[in-house]
């Protein structure tokens, strides 16, 4: 494998501002994607997830019951857990049950698996500030070694700004249709290679969303995508700066 | 399915350690396999309001050095201590490769299902009495979940591909299945993969939420079972593309993954998903169901998960494989299961033995599986696979061979 297609790319954000700053096309949480018992159940990071992941696989015209997926955020169900964590000083206290099983890192993997009756492989990755460029990564490595496509998914949530501020300040979720196969593709990137690239270098309003909300890495993707404008593209913000070359 | 799946090439195991309440290193887990003790007691490391059973790691546990002091937590720790643990030989092993290799080949994958919680739940108890978080909390490098591989990738000097799974408790499993893939792909030569997860509040009181902590030690698989004890480890292994010079190694042949599509926390009735990921890990090793000499079971002693585990492994294998469950002795060491659990695996390949089912009495009557209830001396085994199963119904099944 050479290169990985990438069918289609969608993004939810629920502060319109950040899409209008940086010129994105992109959604709010899309309440007809996820029914109403389940809308009830999930946190907002499972919700922008799964609204650009819908996105995503409605505009790649793929179909969602076999599709294996990937899912890939730095701090995940970081809400419910601080939540728990707010509990458990008194001792007597009593969790939900339904909250503890919704802390899990797959959470937004699980209900994602539920909601379309898929029984394909679902896995939850992080990697701090390299998280999508692992999740490029790990979908490479998957396609490699089965044919197809995968879904990914890269988000995170607001964050109490206790924990570590500025991340966490604004929610941003992007979802990837990928393949190995390059039938209706809307561009194609090399496997992600560390660059010598310095932060210097970045733009720094990008990077300074980033610092914010840790799923705005794929905005130069994103970019690069919507202006048709071959290049390389950065995947992070902090060195080392892993890059792929984009072909349009 | 439209993901087809074709054999697989296996991988090479270069060294493997286990950290667990049975102690360090995989001779003390043999131990604890062939004498059949149960090593689970009340919690000691914090307390709780209810009585508890763990697998608890008691010995001392290496201090993180002062440059990586940010990463010092006890999920950190345990990783740093297995590593280091010379019997097993993986921080060797990473040497080795590093020196062969280079630092940029060498990934680093690490299932883990709570990371270092343990410390922020403490950071909490500040947090809610000063408004503020102690100084020296650090979320990205203790409680977010690729702290520890973080850590581990820091500490070996490594600089390629690193990131942690967390899916619950298939975490460690499906970190071995990336592992696996990334070298086959070429995107690594060795990869340090595995599970570490250590106890924590939020965990043993959210299972008891659940209603499926036991308040005895667990027994896996026995009709009057009654919920699972927790435990902690560290399992990491150091796989390796397959050469000449490693062809008497242990290999990964496949890892099958699947997802249940049901429940968040309650798995598929019959067991699909199960049944999937056992299958799907026979295909990618291109093998018979009656290739399997040994299955080490997720077994967490829960009345549900034993009892469609039972049925879904029936339904692969019938009754021809013997199959054991393990955590009656180690404790559901959760994100770290799948790792220590392959690992048991390849202990029982390597000394030819089945391990028993500690704390088994009476065998479950819906069970038609054969469960093996005490350690056996065998012969001829080559091949052995290990379940595990997490919430969000995710699962994965890996296949060793000697």
């Amino acid at each position: 494998m050479n290169q990985l297609y990438i069918k289609s790319a969608a993004v939810c954000c629920p502060d319109s501002k950040v899409l209008a700053a940086f010129n994105l096309q992109g959604s709010d949480i899309d309440k007809s994607l996820i029914p109403a018992g389940m809308r009830r159940r999930t946190s907002v990071t499972t919700r922008i997830a799964i609204t650009a992941a819908k996105l995503a696989c409605v505009q790649a015209d793929v179909g969602t019951q076999n599709l294996a997926s990937i899912f890939a955020s730095l701090g995940g169900e970081i809400q419910v857990t601080d939540a728990l964590c707010r509990l458990l000083p008194d001792k007597n206290e009593l969790l939900s049950p339904t909250q503890f099983h919704n802390s899990v890192h797959n959470t937004t993997a699980g209900y994602w698996s539920i909601l379309n009756q898929c029984q394909a492989p679902a896995t939850a990755i992080a990697a701090a500030d390299d998280t999508f460029a692992m999740g490029l990564i790990e979908v490479w490595a998957q396609l490699q070694q089965s044919s197809g496509e995968r879904l990914l998914v890269c988000y995170d949530e607001l964050w109490p700004q206790y924990l570590t501020p500025p991340i966490g300040k604004i929610a941003f979720a992007c979802a990837f249709v990928l393949s190995a196969e390059p039938d209706q593709s809307i561009g194609a990137i090399t496997l992600p290679q560390v660059s010598q690239q310095k932060e210097q270098a970045l733009q720094a309003d990008w990077v300074k969303l980033t610092k914010a909300a840790p799923a705005a890495a794929v905005i130069p993707l994103l970019l690069a995508l919507q202006h048709k404008q071959p290049c390389i593209v950065p995947l992070n913000i902090k060195v080392p700066i892993w890059t792929s070359l984009l072909e349009v | 399915m439209k993901n087809n799946l074709t054999v697989i090439k296996p991988v090479a195991i270069k060294a493997f350690s286990a950290l667990s309440t049975c102690g360090m290193g995989n001779k003390a887990l043999y131990q604890s396999l062939a004498d059949n003790q149960s090593q689970l007691a009340p919690l000691s490391l914090f307390s709780i309001s209810f009585p508890a059973f763990v697998g608890e790691i008691k010995q001392p546990l290496l201090d993180i050095r002062e440059q990586l002091a940010e990463y010092n937590c006890r999920n950190a720790r345990v990783a740093l201590t297995a590593l280091n643990d010379a019997e097993g030989g993986v921080r060797a092993a990473v040497e080795t490769a590093k020196d062969r290799y280079g630092a940029h080949r060498i990934g680093v994958i690490i299932g883990t299902s709570t990371s270092g919680l343990y410390e922020t739940e403490s950071a909490y108890g500040v947090l809610l009495e000063t408004g503020d978080m102690p100084d020296d909390f650090h979320f990205v490098t203790e409680h977010a979940y690729q702290a520890t591989a973080r850590f581990v990738q820091l500490e070996l000097g490594l600089t390629g591909v690193c990131y942690a799974i967390s899916t619950a408790c298939s975490s460690g499993a499906k970190a071995i299945a990336a592992g696996q893939r990334l070298i086959n792909g070429g995107l690594c030569d060795a990869v340090i993969v595995g599970g570490v997860d250590t106890l924590c509040r939020l965990t043993l009181r959210g299972f008891r939420s659940l209603e499926l902590v036991s308040n005895q030690p667990c027994t896996p698989m026995d009709k009057n079972r009654n919920g699972i004890s927790i435990g902690e480890a560290a399992g990491l292994l150091v796989l390796e593309k397959c050469g000449a010079d490693n062809a008497d190694a242990m290999k990964v042949l496949a890892v099958g993954e699947s997802s249940d599509a049901h429940h968040m926390s309650t798995p598929h009735p019959e067991g699909k998903g199960a049944v999937l990921a056992m299958k799907n890990a026979l295909q990618l090793a291109g093998l018979k169901a009656d290739k399997i000499d040994y299955l080490n079971l997720h077994a967490t002693a829960t009345k549900i998960n034993d009892s469609v585990e039972g049925r879904a492994v029936f339904s692969v294998f019938g009754d021809s494989v013997p199959c054991s469950g393990t955590k009656g002795i180690t404790g559901h060491t959760l994100g770290a299961a799948g790792a220590l659990e392959t690992i048991i695996a390849l202990t029982a390949l390597q000394q030819q033995f089945i391990p028993g089912t500690q704390g088994l009495q009476e065998l479950d009557d819906e069970c038609q599986c054969q469960v093996i209830q005490f350690p056996l001396q065998t012969k001829n085994m080559q091949i052995a696979m290990s379940n595990s199963f997490g919430f969000g119904g995710n699962n994965a099944s890996v296949i060793v061979a000697l």
